[in-house]
């Protein structure tokens, strides 16, 4: 509530919810599921009204990958797939796809390197062509290397404007101590300096293979189409020796740490996290519910009690995320220099409050048929779609995972959210970070 | 790494600026005006069992007042503190009990409120719309506690912010008239001052059914739906038409500049031009003409810019195709480190000089055109953008309106491009801004 569109846009509400992992309300297998002979899972999804198609392809080359001194190299090799091929020039890839009024990006998160496909339904053909040279077939070539190193680096220098971004790598610092998910996907200006396309080029050679990938296709496109074009393209994709490292789970941290960091600012933003569960977890949908009933929404207690009554902040929200290694829990507000003080204190009391008393009745119906109620608008489109099914099965969910979501949700009741709240609420287990003038 | 978007205007525009005229030649669309002037638009969409439900009013920044500026936006937060019959906080509450989704916002010339929710739910949503469009509380108490909030919002997208912050001095100084040149959220000083009287009395006058469009899209039946609307909108009482916005900005002569020192870590430069709306002939071609400077990595200032020179991080030029009055042509630039806003400037207007002297290639008009036009497509897929879409062009003049869009792009030549940069890419009549960061 409450936006204007003159500036970036900042979806909290939406992002909180999407970030929990809640999937939608169908009775229909959401998408066909195959294994190709080289291990790629395939998901097809035909959604033929709209004559668009998405592809994404996800491999298992994340910034989890990253070597411990070389952090950003997934990320910096994500970026480059596009940027040259057997066939191509980054040029020429960019002018090939846009031609057609398509799109075709690459780049790495923590768990995944993802390739995305939207295109018209009619240049298909010219849009999985493109997908798998950029998948098969990159060259990395040198001037590239160093341009996107220069780009990235500058990138990361200007993230440290926003004061949310700051935060947020402050706090993953403090929540994951000695796992990879503690490190920024993106590396920092030094790691990312220290890279070389000879590390670039290894980690491709030894990390994106067809074993451990997933391709989604969505969209006007049958299953049997969809098998024949992947097949005909990814078919012969071979699978190199050995296989990718194994990933530890990620571990509780030591005590948790506050962390100060000083900005020329008006505004201090708060953040307030620590390590939770995820989706295989029992505790993870009472979770979900406890956290929609914390700082879930505008019928939300903190939205209620920092934002509505105490016009203490524009921005305040609490959400859980979830990931293939680890998750973590997530409470924060931006507010006023002068009242730094006086926000942490209303979260931590609202926080030790759900594990104290019981929530209402109220609360939670209102909480638990929002996150099953709201399922089929994340859904509405071929690309939320396809970004579904894929966290389905790179999460190891299954695809009656929405069903089995909504089953889960509803049976959270009072004394679930106490026990989880207990359990991942208590204030002083949180890490904290202030980004700001701090008094 | 996302790419920042430094005028969020031109994202929301870009989003927006879509249609379905490719794949339903004939608009299936219900338009009515009921007889208290209320503009009804309704697209039933059975795809997925949801509907967006939107009302969109003609008031927005624009219609402001010097020393009263945000109340447009102040009274889009009080939309969500309830009435007589659905108290504070129901709003949001009923929405999200439902699994709905809400929001709204404010541009400088719309206040727009959407519900996306189960179509099951739509009686609901009309009810509370129809409600807070005639019964709203307006109490003093929270307009105290809102206001505080909206200050909040105000730090994050402008004080704090170095892009938000010179986006807004370089508006102040292009517009002496047009109240274009106010920030939509207001200055502080003006947010801080504005009373309980101005709010309710800005209310009333905009407000009013007559002043409004209602647009649905989902799955609904058209008649049923229009029957509910008459029903609950049809018994609000016409009010007197709001008073039309006089100002007209007079031709500027001479250049204008202004320079922001800030704590940041890039230079940025924007570059303004005055530009005639979307009623001039000159339209589609500025339209066209944003896309082949900034529609993708193919683009000439990402291509010249970014790609070859190395020069920005990030470049784009933008036109406001919605624009209600003539409006700026916006370019802009984030400086990559070690370069100078000088340098940036200069690149800037020397890709402005190439414009005049030769006619783009018949690849980039090409490749705008189709980009144009596959985002129409690909907002197909959307309940929400497809009602969006609709409003933007029933507010121009009519919904229908989009066809007529696609023709005018189609018909945009390479010479029509040369023409309106001559025309309107004046360099004596350039408004500049430049933050120079401090440490």
């Amino acid at each position: 509530m409450g936006w204007s569109i003159k500036l970036r846009q900042r979806v909290l509400l939406t992002m909180a919810v999407l970030m929990m992992g809640v999937v939608p309300v169908s009775a229909a297998p959401i998408a066909h599921r195959e294994v190709l002979p080289n291990g790629i899972v395939l998901l097809v999804a035909e959604r033929p009204t709209v004559p668009i198609v998405v592809a994404r392809l996800w491999t298992a080359a994340g910034a989890v990958q990253d070597p411990p001194d070389r952090a950003g190299l997934a990320n910096l090799t994500g970026t480059l797939l596009t940027r040259g091929t057997a066939r191509r020039t980054g040029p020429e890839l960019d002018a090939a796809i846009e031609f057609v009024g398509a799109s075709l990006e690459a780049g790495a998160g923590r768990d995944g390197l993802t390739v995305s496909l939207s295109v018209l339904r009619k240049d298909l053909t010219l849009g999985l062509d493109l997908m798998a040279e950029v998948v098969l077939s990159p060259t990395f070539p040198e001037p590239e290397f160093k341009r996107n190193v220069a780009q990235i680096q500058a990138a990361i220098k200007r993230s440290e404007e926003d004061p949310e971004t700051v935060a947020s790598r402050a706090l993953g610092r403090l929540v994951y101590p000695e796992h990879p998910y503690g490190i920024p996907v993106e590396g920092t200006t030094e790691s990312v300096a220290r890279l070389t396309r000879d590390d670039v080029v290894g980690f491709y050679r030894s990390k994106v293979r067809p074993d451990t990938t997933v391709i989604a296709v969505v969209g006007a496109v049958t299953v049997a189409e969809a098998r024949r074009e992947i097949v005909a393209r990814f078919g012969a994709w071979p699978v190199p020796p050995g296989s990718l490292p194994t990933v530890p789970m990620a571990a509780p941290g030591a005590a948790p740490a506050v962390e100060v960091i000083k900005r020329d600012l008006t505004q201090a933003t708060i953040l307030l996290g620590r390590q939770a569960v995820r989706q295989t977890d029992p505790d993870y949908f009472p979770l979900a519910v406890a956290s929609s009933i914390l700082g879930g929404g505008s019928s939300s207690r903190l939205y209620g009690r920092v934002r509505d009554e105490g016009g203490l902040a524009y921005s305040v929200y609490s959400y859980v995320v979830p990931g293939r290694y680890g998750a973590s829990f997530i409470v924060g507000a931006q507010t006023r220099t002068a009242e730094v003080k006086r926000v942490i204190d209303v979260l931590r009391e609202e926080m030790a409050r759900m594990g104290r008393q019981p929530v209402s009745e109220r609360e939670l119906a209102l909480a638990k048929s929002y996150l099953i109620g709201s399922f089929p608008l994340r859904l509405e489109t071929s690309s939320k779609v396809a970004d579904f099914i894929v966290a389905v099965e790179v999460q190891g969910l299954g695809l009656d995972y929405a069903d089995r979501y909504r089953e889960r949700v509803a049976q959270v009741t009072v004394p679930d959210v106490e026990r989880v709240a207990a359990r991942f609420f208590a204030p002083d287990t949180f890490n904290r970070v202030v980004v700001g003038t701090v008094p | 790494m996302r790419l920042r978007t430094v005028l969020g205007l031109a994202l929301v525009l870009l989003l927006v600026a879509t249609s379905s005229a490719l794949t339903q030649p004939v608009s299936p669309v219900v338009a009515e005006t009921l007889a208290n002037g209320l503009r009804v638009l309704l697209l039933e969409d059975h795809r997925s069992p949801i509907v967006s439900f939107q009302v969109w009013y003609r008031v927005g920044s624009r219609n402001e007042l010097r020393g009263a500026t945000g109340l447009a936006h102040f009274l889009e937060h009080m939309m969500f503190k309830g009435t007589p019959t659905h108290g504070p906080r129901q709003f949001g509450e009923l929405v999200e009990q439902h699994g709905g989704q809400h929001n709204a916002f404010t541009s400088q010339d719309v206040t727009s409120y959407y519900v996306n929710i189960a179509a099951t739910q739509l009686g609901l949503v009309i009810d509370l719309e129809a409600d807070r469009m005639k019964n709203l509380l307006l109490d003093p108490k929270d307009i105290a506690s809102e206001r505080e909030v909206v200050i909040e919002e105000r730090r994050t997208r402008s004080e704090d912010d170095p892009g938000g912050f010179l986006g807004e001095e370089v508006s102040s100084l292009a517009f002496k008239a047009h109240p274009y040149g106010q920030p939509i959220i207001g200055w502080m000083e003006d947010i801080r001052r504005i009373t309980p009287e101005e709010i309710r009395a800005f209310y009333r006058t905009y407000y009013v059914p007559n002043n409004a469009i209602v647009v649905a899209v989902g799955d609904f039946r058209a008649s049923e739906a229009l029957a509910t609307i008459k029903r609950r909108f049809g018994a609000i009482a016409r009010g007197p038409d709001p008073p039309p916005v006089l100002a007209i900005e007079p031709p500027q002569n001479g250049e204008r500049r202004v320079t922001v020192r800030k704590q940041a870590q890039l230079p940025i430069v924007y570059l303004g031009f005055h530009v005639p709306d979307q009623r001039s002939k000159d339209a589609a071609a500025l339209e066209v003409l944003s896309t082949v400077l900034s529609g993708g990595r193919a683009s000439r200032l990402y291509r010249h810019l970014v790609y070859e020179r190395q020069l920005a991080l990030d470049a784009g030029g933008d036109y406001s195709y919605f624009s209600f009055d003539p409006s700026l042509f916006w370019f802009w630039a984030t400086a990559m480190p070690g370069q100078t806003p000088d340098t940036l400037e200069r690149e800037l207007l020397a890709e402005m000089e190439r414009l005049k002297a030769a006619p783009v290639t018949g690849e980039e008009l090409t490749r705008a055109k189709n980009q144009i036009e596959s985002v129409f497509v690909f907002q197909e897929d959307s309940v929400h953008r497809r009602a969006s879409l609709l409003a933007r062009f029933e507010l121009i003049g009519g919904y229908r309106g989009k066809d007529q869009y696609l023709e005018g792009i189609r018909a945009v030549t390479a010479d029509d491009l040369t023409r309106v940069a001559r025309a309107w890419f004046d360099f004596d009549r350039k408004n500049v801004g430049v933050l120079v960061p401090l440490p």
